[in-house]
């Protein structure tokens, strides 16, 4: 069994058009059940001709109201993403840990999150 | 009714008179609404989709609507984008290749959405945009439908509207929602009391953001507003009675006296940029999280 889960976003989304937050959130899904299992996890963009930071929110950003930075560091891995497309999911990643500094937005999205796992 | 329309360029003047429609068709139920385009000299096709929004809402309150006495040059153009078929018209080849068709999309048609963009911009080449450009062209038009989607919360749909001007090296396009509009929003979600143009300021600054739920946000409009200023375009946001304009770096607001039922935004491209994109510094990827 291979050590790292590979997620196709391609595939994932079905074509390269990756903007809206609800297929943003299929990634994100399949993202975060591995990162639950403890797995290592490379998200490839191959094939991706357009990004949204609203696709790139619901995708990644929300990984940091579940766990933490170390996790993720440790965990995922993006590849095939082209040079704008790696500035925008920088910008994505820093939003996403200033919202995620406020005490009450963290607390949260962690209690959401539990209630997911649950519901599992 | 009978409702006398003037030209509708995009600009305040242009807004307020879409605003003034919307206000005069307020409250109109069964009611027969003649807008007489005899004055109609000139309408930026790009305004077909605030215009197209206001009549939506007339003709959901169960009102027929009749253009009447519109001029040849402007039938021609609303035919070639096809605005005049919900009107009764049949529609016009364009031959040049320089509308963007106006449609209506639910909040939902996001694919729906995004293969009309890429049938309009690729299917029908914008000749002189560099592919780097293009790019982010086309990233900023899904950057303002996701924004629609997620904080307008419309049921009425979204609009959407455009015209390549290639004498000019512009491209204009417009996306229209008939939603809560941007200072309620914030009044709801962050409970701050701005006025209609303090709050579209507010929305395109800093880390500024209304969401709260389990999705950060609040990058869309700020990488938006980055964007046409290395471009050297223009942004106008309306919203409620508020107007926010970007252009030649400087920002215009202004009040309207009356509020628009929803949200507009208009960027306007300088089609001849022929500056990169391409970013000065390498990012590695490890380097992301």
């Amino acid at each position: 069994m291979s050590s790292q889960i590979v997620v196709m976003v391609f595939e994932v989304v079905g074509n390269g058009i990756c903007v809206s937050s609800d297929d943003g959130q299929k990634v994100h899904d399949q993202i975060a059940a591995a990162l639950r299992e403890k797995k290592k996890i490379k998200v490839s963009f191959l094939n991706v001709e357009s990004l949204t930071s609203a696709f790139l929110n619901a995708a990644i950003g929300q990984l940091y109201g579940k766990f933490s930075e170390e996790t993720i560091r440790e965990s995922l891995a993006v590849a095939e993403m082209e040079q704008e497309d790696l500035a925008l999911l920088k910008r994505v990643v820093e939003t996403a840990k200033e919202y995620f500094s406020d005490p009450e937005r963290f607390k949260k999205a962690r209690e959401d999150a539990l209630e997911e796992k649950d519901a599992d | 009714m009978k409702i006398s329309l003037q030209e509708i360029h995009s600009n305040y003047e242009g807004f307020s008179r879409l605003i003034q429609l919307a206000t005069q068709t307020a409250g109109c139920f069964l009611d027969d609404i003649e807008i007489d385009m005899s004055h109609v000299g000139w309408i930026d096709a790009n305004m077909c989709a605030p215009l197209g929004a206001v009549l939506y809402m007339v003709g959901r309150d169960i009102n027929s609507i009749r253009l009447t006495n519109v001029p040849a040059s402007v039938e021609t153009i609303l035919s070639k984008n096809g605005f005049l078929c919900n009107y009764g018209w049949t529609r016009k080849n364009d031959i040049h290749g320089s509308t963007i068709e106006y449609k209506r999309f639910e909040p939902k048609d996001d694919r729906y959405f995004a293969d009309y963009i890429e049938k309009q911009m690729i299917g029908k080449g914008i000749p002189e945009m560099s592919p780097g450009l293009l790019k982010k062209f086309r990233a900023s038009i899904y950057e303002i439908f996701s924004n629609s989607v997620i904080h307008s919360q419309t049921k009425l749909g979204i609009f959407s509207c455009g015209q390549y001007f290639p004498r000019k090296h512009r491209l204009d396009f417009s996306v229209a929602d008939l939603g809560i509009g941007i200072c309620s929003n914030i009044r709801e979600r962050r409970g701050l009391t701005l006025s209609a143009e303090e709050a579209i300021s507010w929305a395109l600054e800093g880390k500024n953001t209304t969401k709260s739920g389990p999705i950060p946000g609040g990058l869309g409009l700020k990488l938006l507003r980055e964007f046409i200023v290395k471009n050297e375009g223009r942004i106008q946001i309306v919203s409620d009675k508020g107007y926010w304009e970007l252009s030649e770096g400087t920002v215009k607001k202004r009040a309207f006296s009356e509020p628009f039922p929803g949200t507009i935004v208009n960027i306007e491209i300088n089609t001849a940029d022929a500056k990169s994109y391409r970013l000065v510094s390498e990012i590695r990827s490890e380097d992301i999280f």
